[in-house]
C-alpha cells in the first residue's frame, strides 16, 4: 500500500482537496479528522454504516433468548401454584426486553469494532498524532506514476505538509 | 455530529442571554488546540485532589470497618426491628440506583433529542452513573448475613434446591441492573475511545501511560470510516439505552409495587420512581459539576446556560415527583381503603411526620425556586439546592420503605425503626466508595468529552464561514461580557 498524505490546518481546504482528488480519480481516499464533520462526510460520500444490522440481529437474538430462558427454566424447575401458569409471558416480557437491550447493545459494539477494524495493534500507514488534536489528514492511495500528481493537487489545495508513505 | 456552529447574534440584534440556542455555544473556546490544552490540563493531580481522595478513602475505610464488624456480629447490629426487615441498606440501594439514572438520561435521551447543553456535562454524568450503580450493587451483598454466599442470589438453575423464580420482582431486578450496568459502562467506554486517543497522541507523555492509553484507545486513528461507524453505533446505543433508563427504575419500583403492603401496592410507582431517579441524578450532577467547573477553571465550557438548561430539567422532574406525591394522597383517600388511609395518616401526621416533612420540603417546595431565572443561573444556589435534593431523595426512599413496613395491616405488628451506627457507617462507606472511584476517574480520563466539544467549536477555515466565523475560527461578534456566559 503506497500513497500520499496531505495534512491540512483548515477544514474547507481538506474538503476541496478531497473533491479534487475524487474528480481526478487518483485512488482510494481516507480522511483523518479530530472530530466527525458532515462536510467531510458529504465530500467522501461513503455508504451507510452496516452497524445497524448488528444491532437488529443482536436485538432479535436477545429478545428470543430472554423469553426462551425464562420459559425453559420455568418448565424444567416448575413452581406449581394453583390457578397460575407455569410459564407466564407477561412477566417474562421483562426478561425479553432486558436481554434484547443487553445483547443488542453488545452486538452494536461488536459491529463498531468489526466495521472500524479496531482494535489494532499498530498504527496504519499515513496516521499522524496531529490528526487527533486539530489537523485534518487526507490520504490517497495511488500507484507510483500518479504520486506526483497527487502531491501537486494536495499542495494546491492548501496542504501544510505533503509526504509519500508506504 | 455538528456541522453548523451558531454564532453569537450581531450587535444590531437584541441580546438574549438565556435562549436555547445559546446553550450550545462555547464562545470563549476558540479552537481545537485550546480544547485539548484546557481539558487535558485538568488531569494533572493537585494537592487538593489528593486531600479529596484521602477523605473519600477515609469514609470508605469507615464503611469497610463497619461491615467487618457486622459480619462478625451478625445482621442484628444493623437496626432491623421486625417486621421492618428492610432499612437503610435497601433505602441506600434505591438511592444510588436513582443517582445512576441522570447519567444515561443526559448521555442518551438528551443525545437523541439533540439537546446541546448535554455536551459538556454528559461525560461527568455517565461516569457518575457507572460508579453509582457499582455502589448500589454492594448493598444486596452488604445485606447478607453470609456475604461470601452472594452467588446464591444469581438466578441460575442449580442443584442447591434454590430454584429460580422468574416471576419474582427481585429476579427482574437482577437482570435489569446487570443490563443497565453493562450498557452504561459500554456507553461510557465507547464515548471515551476518541478522547483516549487524544491522550495517547500527546507529546511529553510517559511510555507507560502511552502504552496504557494505546490499549484503551484500541488503536483508534480518527479515520472517516471509524467515525462513520462510531456515530451510528453511538446513536443505536443511545436508542437502546433510552428505554433501558425508563425500565430499570420501573423494575426497581416493582420490588415494592408487587407487594400488597400499604403504600407500596400502587400502579403509580414506575413513573414516580423514574422521575424521582432522574431528579435525584440531576441533583448529584450539580453537586459534582459545579465545584469541578470552578476548581478547574472550566466555566467557559460548562456555562451558565448549560446549568440553566439542566436546572429546568431538574425543575420539570421535581414537578412530576410532586404530582406523584399528591396523587398518592388522592389515591389513598379516594380508594376508601381504611388500611391505606391509616398508613398515609401515620406517614404524614403520625410517627414519621418529620421524615415526610423533610421529603416534601426538599423535593417539592425548594425546587420551585428554580422557576426564578436568577436562581437557575446562580451556581451557588444550584449547588446548595443539589444537597437538599440529595437529602430529600434519600428520605423519599426512607419514607417509602420504613413507614410501610412499620405500619402494615395488623395493629399488633406496628412498630418503629431506628438505624444504628452500623447503618450510618455503611452509608458513609458507600459515599466514600463512590467518591473514591470518581476522584480516580477525573484525574485519569477527561471529564469533559474532548471530541464532542470539538464538534461545537468552529473549525479553522481558509475563507469566512457563512455563519459568522472568521478564518481563524473566531466568532465575528463576540463580547467577553456576554451576560451569563461567565459566572
Amino acid at each position: 500500500m503506497q500513497g500520499v498524505l496531505g495534512a491540512f490546518h483548515e477544514l474547507d481546504a481538506a474538503v476541496s482537496a478531497i473533491e479534487a482528488l475524487k474528480k481526478d480519480r487518483l485512488g482510494a481516499i481516507r480522511v483523518f479528522t479530530p472530530t466527525p464533520r458532515h462536510e467531510l462526510e458529504e465530500a467522501i460520500t461513503a455508504p451507510p454504516s452496516s452497524v445497524r444490522r448488528f444491532t437488529l440481529i443482536g436485538g432479535l437474538l436477545g429478545v428470543t433468548f430472554g423469553y426462551w430462558i425464562a420459559i425453559w427454566v420455568s418448565d424444567y424447575w416448575p413452581l406449581v401454584v394453583g390457578g397460575k401458569p407455569i410459564a407466564s409471558w407477561v412477566p417474562y416480557t421483562i426478561f425479553g426486553f432486558e436481554v434484547m437491550v443487553l445483547i443488542g447493545g453488545l452486538s452494536t459494539v461488536l459491529g463498531l469494532l468489526i466495521n472500524s477494524r479496531v482494535p489494532r495493534l499498530t498504527m496504519m500507514v499515513g496516521y499522524d498524532p496531529r490528526f487527533s488534536h486539530g489537523d485534518y489528514g487526507v490520504w490517497v492511495e495511488c500507484p507510483p506514476d500518479k504520486v506526483r500528481t497527487a502531491e501537486t493537487l494536495l499542495k494546491e489545495h492548501g496542504a501544510v505538509e505533503v509526504r509519500r508513505e508506504r | 455530529m455538528a456541522t453548523i456552529t451558531r454564532p453569537v447574534p450581531p450587535k444590531n440584534e437584541p441580546r438574549r442571554p438565556n435562549i436555547a440556542s445559546a446553550s450550545v455555544q462555547l464562545p470563549a473556546v476558540r479552537d481545537y488546540e485550546q480544547v485539548d490544552r484546557e481539558i487535558v490540563g485538568t488531569l494533572h493531580p493537585t494537592v487538593a485532589w489528593f486531600i479529596g481522595l484521602g477523605i473519600a478513602v477515609f469514609f470508605l475505610l469507615i464503611g469497610i470497618g463497619t461491615w467487618m464488624y457486622q459480619i462478625y456480629s451478625g445482621l442484628g447490629v444493623a437496626g432491623y426491628n421486625p417486621p421492618v426487615m428492610w432499612g437503610v441498606y435497601i433505602i441506600t440501594f434505591v438511592f444510588w440506583i436513582g443517582i445512576g439514572h441522570a447519567g444515561t438520561l443526559i448521555s442518551a435521551i438528551l443525545y437523541l433529542f439533540r439537546a446541546g447543553f448535554r455536551t459538556t456535562i454528559y461525560r461527568c454524568a455517565e461516569a457518575m452513573t457507572v460508579f453509582a450503580v457499582m455502589t448500589a450493587a454492594l448493598f444486596p451483598i452488604l445485606h447478607l448475613g453470609r456475604p461470601w454466599k452472594f452467588f446464591w442470589l444469581i438466578p441460575y438453575p442449580n442443584w442447591r434446591y434454590i430454584w429460580p423464580q422468574f416471576k419474582s420482582p427481585l429476579v427482574w431486578d437482577v437482570f435489569a441492573i446487570l443490563t443497565y450496568f453493562t450498557i452504561s459502562s459500554t456507553f461510557l467506554f465507547i464515548g471515551l475511545i476518541p478522547d483516549v486517543a487524544v491522550l495517547r497522541d500527546r507529546e511529553n507523555i510517559s511510555p507507560i501511560r502511552k502504552r496504557i492509553f494505546s490499549v484503551l484507545s484500541l488503536g483508534w486513528r480518527n479515520t472517516d470510516n471509524e467515525w462513520r461507524h462510531f456515530a451510528r453505533a453511538y446513536l443505536f446505543l443511545a436508542a437502546l439505552s433510552t428505554p433501558l433508563v425508563l425500565s430499570v427504575h420501573s423494575v426497581v419500583s416493582f420490588d415494592f409495587a408487587m407487594a400488597l403492603t400499604p403504600g407500596w401496592h400502587t400502579t403509580i410507582f414506575p413513573p414516580y420512581f423514574v422521575a424521582g431517579a432522574i431528579f435525584s441524578g440531576m441533583g448529584m450532577v450539580f453537586t459534582i459539576i459545579i465545584p469541578l467547573r470552578k476548581w478547574w477553571g472550566l466555566k467557559h465550557y460548562v456555562t451558565i446556560n448549560h446549568l440553566d438548561a439542566a436546572a429546568k430539567l431538574c425543575l420539570f422532574t421535581s414537578l412530576i415527583v410532586g404530582c406523584a406525591y399528591m396523587t398518592e394522597w388522592f389515591v389513598a383517600w379516594f380508594s376508601g381503603n381504611e388500611v391505606e388511609q391509616s398508613f398515609f395518616a401515620n406517614r404524614i401526621w403520625g410517627q414519621w411526620w418529620w421524615a415526610s416533612a423533610i421529603l416534601y420540603t426538599c423535593n417539592m417546595v425548594l425546587p420551585l425556586s428554580l422557576f426564578s431565572q436568577r436562581l437557575r443561573r446562580s451556581p451557588t444556589w444550584l449547588f446548595l439546592l443539589s444537597f437538599t435534593v440529595n437529602i430529600g431523595m434519600w428520605f423519599e426512599r426512607f419514607v417509602i420503605v420504613v413507614p410501610s413496613l412499620s405500619h402494615e395491616f395488623e395493629p399488633w405488628q406496628w412498630t418503629s425503626y431506628r438505624p444504628t451506627w452500623v447503618d450510618y457507617g455503611i452509608l458513609c462507606g458507600s459515599f466514600g466508595w463512590f467518591a473514591m472511584w470518581f476522584m480516580l476517574f477525573i484525574k485519569q480520563l477527561p471529564v469533559i468529552a474532548i471530541s464532542e466539544v470539538k464538534e461545537i467549536v468552529p473549525p479553522k477555515l481558509r475563507t469566512a464561514h457563512p455563519h459568522g466565523i472568521d478564518p481563524a475560527g473566531r466568532h465575528f461578534e463576540y463580547e467577553a461580557d456576554t451576560p451569563g456566559e461567565y459566572a
